[in-house]
């Protein structure tokens, strides 16, 4: 079987800062921070009461029956894939659907549907939930809204693994298209878990920032001495991957190029990275690519701002990229808006494809202060234009183990 | 208000319907509500009404279906 190219031609999102690529994008560009106060009824329990939120009225996208059988997961990736099909002008009537599939990454699925079941039970005494609690809250319910919306015949699979999750389903998607096992695939991940259980179990993992006295939107800080941790946030990114023929074909409008995926197991502790682990990930999607470490300019880093994380990959880099490494931008857009966890490779990986587009490097906010451990560039608080970007990476990595990496490159015939 | 008003009240509320189209003869095929809907109906209406609709297999083909079924239980389990 012969291998295919790969076009990213339709861009959908749903993010704290925005819900447009380019509202997002130039969010970015600008330093805004979408961390702020959790706006929400049991926020006085929470230690921690900052998070990235996502301004996203359902009423406005769906009917008052569709919006309430569906989770607020599966409403912000609906949306962000009806978005990227009318981005990528996909006509559906004139799709042999049968070659189409969708993959979505999630950590934790419908999340918020569980918990207000079990409120009821437990809090409430109530004898019975309701009768959607279960395609409501089901890890795939996303995926399955969207194929049902659209009527693909091909792959649906949705995939968990934690921070990495849309890295992975990107990446997956990517090889069955580029293997030809699919023409188009939806890609890309969700996540809607800024709920009361939720938040309270990652208070107790303590991996959370704590809120910057001064300014909360400052509160993340990947990379600087004074880091504290990551800022949970919540959305969806989905892009539209096609066989490079049928986009030209169809004479569509290509964002980029899709050219490297690496995955990996990091299997030295359940939380803590191993530079090793993550830079094996690394060289596997440059090997995929065929590119040398020298012709990545730009990686946006996982980047998540906890103590462990922001020195291994550093030194996974440095083992990757060598000399090279210092003259690299890297960036955790992470200090802007927060980490997605099951959506937020996705998130970032719009974020790499707007800066190919763009020739524009955003930038990682208030670091302030170096860590010595830390020494790359990381583009602090300010971002850079007229940069030519050829090839840019995304990095994640998860709790768990499981890393992806992607490389998008810039589109040429 | 009669179980009528109420249960309309419930399906219009849900389904943002026409009012004129909900009549106790109407079949919730004819108003689009699929089998999983009605469920969704009937879990509104054990707590409007204060009831516990049993698991049984009810045949619920009309809005008067609903209705029989609720008023049954309303009496059954008020002396129980």
């Amino acid at each position: 079987m012969t291998i295919r190219r790969v076009a990213v031609t339709g861009i959908g999102i749903v993010s704290p800062l925005g819900n447009t690529p380019d509202e997002f994008f130039s969010g970015l560009m600008a330093g805004k921070s979408g961390i702020r106060r959790l706006r929400a009824d049991f926020v006085d329990r929470l230690d921690t009461k900052i998070a990235a939120q996502a301004e996203f009225d359902p009423l406005q996208h769906f009917s008052k029956h569709k919006a309430a059988s569906l989770d607020r997961v599966s409403q912000f990736a609906l949306y962000a894939a009806s978005r990227a099909i009318a981005d990528a002008r996909l006509d559906m009537s004139l799709q042999d659907k049968s070659r189409m599939g969708i993959y979505l990454g999630t950590g934790m699925g419908g999340a918020a549907s569980l918990e207000e079941g079990y409120i009821r039970l437990y809090r409430d005494g109530a004898e019975r939930l309701k009768p959607f609690t279960v395609l409501m809250a089901m890890s795939n319910a996303a995926a399955s809204a969207i194929g049902l919306e659209y009527g693909f015949t091909g792959s649906n699979l949705t995939f968990s693994t934690a921070c990495s999750s849309s890295s992975v389903s990107i990446g997956e998607a990517f090889q069955q298209v580029r293997h030809g096992y699919a023409d188009v695939m939806l890609a890309g991940g969700a996540e809607a878990m800024l709920t009361f259980g939720t938040m309270k179990a990652w208070e107790a993992l303590r991996a959370l920032a704590s809120e910057d006295p001064n300014d909360p939107g400052a509160s993340c800080k990947p990379f600087a001495a004074d880091r504290t941790g990551l800022v949970l946030g919540e959305g969806a990114a989905i892009v539209v991957l096609e066989d490079m023929a049928h986009a030209i074909a169809r004479g569509a409008n290509i964002h980029a190029e899709l050219t490297g995926y690496g995955s990996g197991n990091d299997s030295s502790h359940i939380t803590q990275p191993s530079p090793e682990g993550q830079a094996a990930a690394m060289s596997s999607a440059l090997n995929c690519a065929g590119l040398n470490p020298e012709d990545i300019g730009y990686i946006n880093a996982h980047g998540t701002a906890t103590p462990l994380n922001d020195p291994a990959e550093t030194a996974a880099i440095k083992l990757v990229f060598g000399e090279h490494a210092s003259r690299i931008p890297v960036s955790s857009t992470k200090s802007m808006h927060g980490h997605l966890m099951g959506a937020t490779a996705a998130v970032e990986f719009v974020a790499c494809i707007k800066a190919l587009e763009l020739g524009a490097i955003p930038p990682t906010i208030n670091l302030h202060k170096p860590d010595p451990k830390c020494d790359l560039d990381y583009v602090p608080n300010t971002g850079r234009t007229s940069v030519a970007l050829k090839h840019v990476m995304s990095n994640s990595f998860a709790f768990g183990g499981t890393s992806g990496v992607l490389i998008a490159s810039k589109f040429s015939t | 208000m009669t179980t009528f008003d109420i249960l309309k009240e419930i399906i219009v509320d849900k389904f943002e319907m026409d009012p004129a189209t909900v009549t106790p003869d109407a079949t919730f095929e004819t108003l689009e509500i699929d089998s999983l809907d009605t469920f969704d109906i009937i879990f509104s209406a054990e707590e409007k009404f204060g009831i516990k609709v049993p698991n049984e297999q009810v045949e619920i083909k009309t809005v008067q279906d609903v209705i029989n079924l609720i008023d049954r239980l309303r009496i059954e389990q008020r002396k129980a």
